[in-house]
């Protein structure tokens, strides 16, 4: 299409179906039918869930096995996590460590710091949350205050952290933090230090969500003293690897699958009797889908092939997350006036999450802003 | 895309960008047959890439006539590649040649009796007025059968598309030879319905890349409030837009073009839905990126455009495309549409 915008064909190889019908089975054997699934996949969380996926070998499937990992593809790693989100199965708790953390750890940590976190990360005992926003700082991530002041054998940090998913039940926090006063190239003097979320110095305040619930934090940190083998990659390196993270970060299914269940509720409800408007609706969301399915593939072969397509990874969570908005809304304008309380409550569930959707991982207006990067526009 | 294939495209590209200029479009338009256009893709073979040598092609693999119509769709070329094809790829089976004049398809509704007495009419032909001969399903006593037929032996009445393209109406009344007569299966309608929506779908992949190519192109080159109108965020952001449309536009188009040898019905009708659906927004942001110098004939926007809006229209506008997925997708149920949806390869 354009230099910077590339998408590469990309298929499934053959092994990837065997696999998946093995996840298939072991969520058919492990999902509770009494609980309505979400295929969001910050909206449930369960650590027993994550350390039984850890022993299928499904969390850090891509990582080296000598730390753990299963050497295996992106492809594969699609599969799983695709079959995992679509099913609504409660992923919250590793999402982030196996997601982001750890091909963060692999690509600019310290190999102290790789054997001290990526095992444990593998075998589902390790959970990691994301420090980035500030109170004051969003989509200016830039703009970020929390220092870490050089002291003896480490570093001081003081500021806070916020809308921090599971910082109350995670066991550590990759944060950003200015390491060097801003100057004229706003992008420098920024490092990333990993944070001991249950040391003592650290607070951490709930914050609710307009749904009710509690999975965001804000993190304070007051001359807290964090040791120098926890500075993860090069000091002043910060921004850079920052950006790294969100390539891995924006073109997952989770970007475009979160309101899944409420199209297979749908379906449910124009299964018996659904009128040609229904049926034509229901087509029109699945094109949507098997596209952007199509898109993402060929996002995690580019990613197994060493590239790192950020302009197309925000592409596709530009593209996929205003699908993820639009299901909930025509789908309730098309339902039967008699929908079942299953349809609703799903329904309404994703409606409570939706407004998050566009906003966690890049607000629309910084994805579209990468996107006119990638068109030569910047 | 393999060697064979970037060769195709840098070829198509080359020579439509001599021969295929905003002019000859406008030419075109006002009932010029680009004749040396025809010529020059017929005699490269390009025509009929993907068709049997044995049957007048190039014998080439069918995603490499997709990807002739995808290119020639970026210039707006005037000559009935994608009907050429489709008659072309009929008559093959048949064990027939197609001519060296373009060959279109007429969907309507024909009989023919048992002494080859061929009867009906068909609206909205492409191209017909310029075309040598014309393929054809009708009714016969005891099935379906395909026809070729001159568009001189024809009674034809002149009709334009929205985009100023020959859509004409055509009425047989006359008896064929037994030559020009084949048995077709049952489904011949079905299946020209079918590659029909596949040509009309690459071709708007091809169509929409480059309105978004034109339009990134105008946002730079137009100045005002004294800065090229890229530089605003709102104009960005509706180029990102668009470029996401394109791209959802591009991979439903490949994989039609990789399935085409089986004409994968629910390939085709995504395909056909999702770039039909993206046409309406990508067509209203250029538009509006544009200003009113794209609403002039004078700029080759309208060229794209014009053809994008016919085209989502031809061979079944997404609403029908859109039902067939759905009642494909509710036919396996609710708990299974997950792995309907994985089944797409």
């Amino acid at each position: 299409m354009f230099q910077g915008m590339t998408f590469e064909p990309g298929s499934l190889p053959e092994g990837t179906e065997a696999l998946r019908q093995e996840v298939r089975a072991f969520l058919a054997s492990e999902l509770d039918p009494d609980v309505l699934p979400n295929s969001d996949f910050n909206a449930g969380v369960s650590a027993e869930f994550s350390r039984k996926l850890a022993e299928h070998g499904w969390i850090g499937m891509t990582w080296p096995k000598k730390y753990g990992g299963g050497e295996r593809s992106f492809l594969e790693r699609y599969v799983v996590t695709e079959e995992l989100i679509a099913a609504g199965a409660p992923v919250g708790t590793h999402w982030i460590a196996d997601r982001q953390s750890g091909p963060l750890l692999l690509k600019f940590g310290s190999e102290e710091q790789r054997q001290l976190f990526l095992p444990k990360i593998v075998s589902g005992e390790l959970f990691f949350s994301i420090g980035m926003s500030e109170p004051d700082s969003g989509s200016d991530l830039a703009s970020i205050r929390t220092t870490a002041t050089k002291t003896d054998g480490g570093w001081l940090l003081n500021g806070s952290k916020i809308w921090t998913s599971f910082a109350h039940t995670n066991h550590y926090m990759v944060t950003l933090v200015r390491t060097q006063p801003p100057s004229e190239n706003r992008h420098a003097g920024m490092s990333q230090i990993v944070v001991d979320l249950k040391d003592e110095n650290v607070e951490i305040t709930g914050i609710k969500n307009l749904s009710g619930e509690s999975d965001f934090n804000q993190v304070f940190f007051d001359d807290l003293f964090v040791p120098d083998n926890m500075l993860l990659g090069e000091e002043g390196n910060g921004w850079e690897q920052v950006m790294s993270e969100l390539g891995y970060e924006r073109s997952g299914p989770e970007r475009f699958l979160s309101a899944f269940r409420v199209l297979v509720e749908f379906t449910r409800e124009i299964e018996e009797n659904g009128t040609d408007e229904q049926l034509a609706l229901l087509g029109r969301l699945s094109a949507h889908l098997v596209t952007l399915r199509r898109m993402s593939i060929s996002v995690a072969t580019m990613l197994e092939s060493g590239k790192l397509p950020l302009s197309e990874a925000a592409l596709i969570k530009d593209v996929g997350t205003t699908f993820e908005q639009l299901v909930p809304e025509v789908v309730r304008q098309a339902a039967n006036p008699n929908a079942s309380k299953r349809f609703i409550d799903t329904l309404n569930e994703c409606i409570l999450h939706a407004p998050s959707f566009t906003l966690r991982g890049g607000t629309r207006e910084i994805l579209k802003g990468v996107i006119a990067r990638g068109l030569g526009l910047r | 895309m393999n060697e064979q294939q970037q060769l195709i495209k840098d070829t198509l590209s080359r020579l439509l960008t001599d021969l295929c200029t905003p002019q000859e479009v406008d030419a075109a338009e006002n009932g010029e047959w680009a004749g040396n256009l025809w010529q020059t893709l017929n005699e490269t073979g390009l025509a009929l890439a993907g068709v049997p040598e044995t049957a007048g092609g190039s014998g080439g693999d069918l995603e490499d006539s997709l990807l002739v119509l995808h290119e020639a769709a970026r210039f707006s070329a005037p000559v009935p590649l994608a009907e050429h094809f489709i008659a072309g790829l009929l008559l093959a089976e048949q064990g027939a040649v197609v001519g060296d004049a373009p060959t279109t398809i007429a969907v309507g509704d024909f009989e023919i009796d048992d002494a080859l007495n061929l009867s009906g009419s068909a609206e909205n032909v492409a191209f017909a007025r310029w075309c040598g001969e014309i393929v054809l399903a009708a009714r016969g006593t005891a099935g379906m059968k395909l026809c070729r037929i001159a568009v001189a032996e024809t009674d034809l009445t002149p009709g334009l598309s929205v985009a100023g393209e020959p859509r004409d109406t055509i009425s047989v009344s006359r008896q064929l030879d037994a030559a020009n007569v084949f048995d077709a299966g049952d489904d011949i309608e079905h299946r020209i319905r079918l590659m029909g929506a596949a040509t009309r779908s690459v071709m708007m992949a091809g169509a929409l890349e480059s309105t978004l190519e034109m339009s990134v192109q105008y946002s730079q080159e137009r100045s005002q409030f004294g800065r090229s109108i890229s530089k605003f965020q709102a104009i960005q952001h509706q180029l990102a837009v668009m470029a996401g449309e394109v791209a959802a536009s591009t991979l439903a188009a490949d994989c039609i073009k990789e399935s085409f040898a089986s004409l994968n019905e629910v390939d085709i009708a995504i395909g056909k839905a999702r770039t039909g659906e993206a046409v309406s927004v990508c067509t209203d942001l250029a538009h509006g990126i544009h200003g009113a110098m794209g609403y002039t004939l004078e700029h080759s926007l309208n060229h794209r455009t014009r053809r994008l809006w016919c085209w989502r229209d031809e061979y079944g506008a997404e609403k029908e495309w859109q039902l067939l997925i759905g009642q494909k997708f509710v036919a396996g149920g609710a708990d299974n549409l997950w792995a309907t949806i994985t089944d797409q390869s």
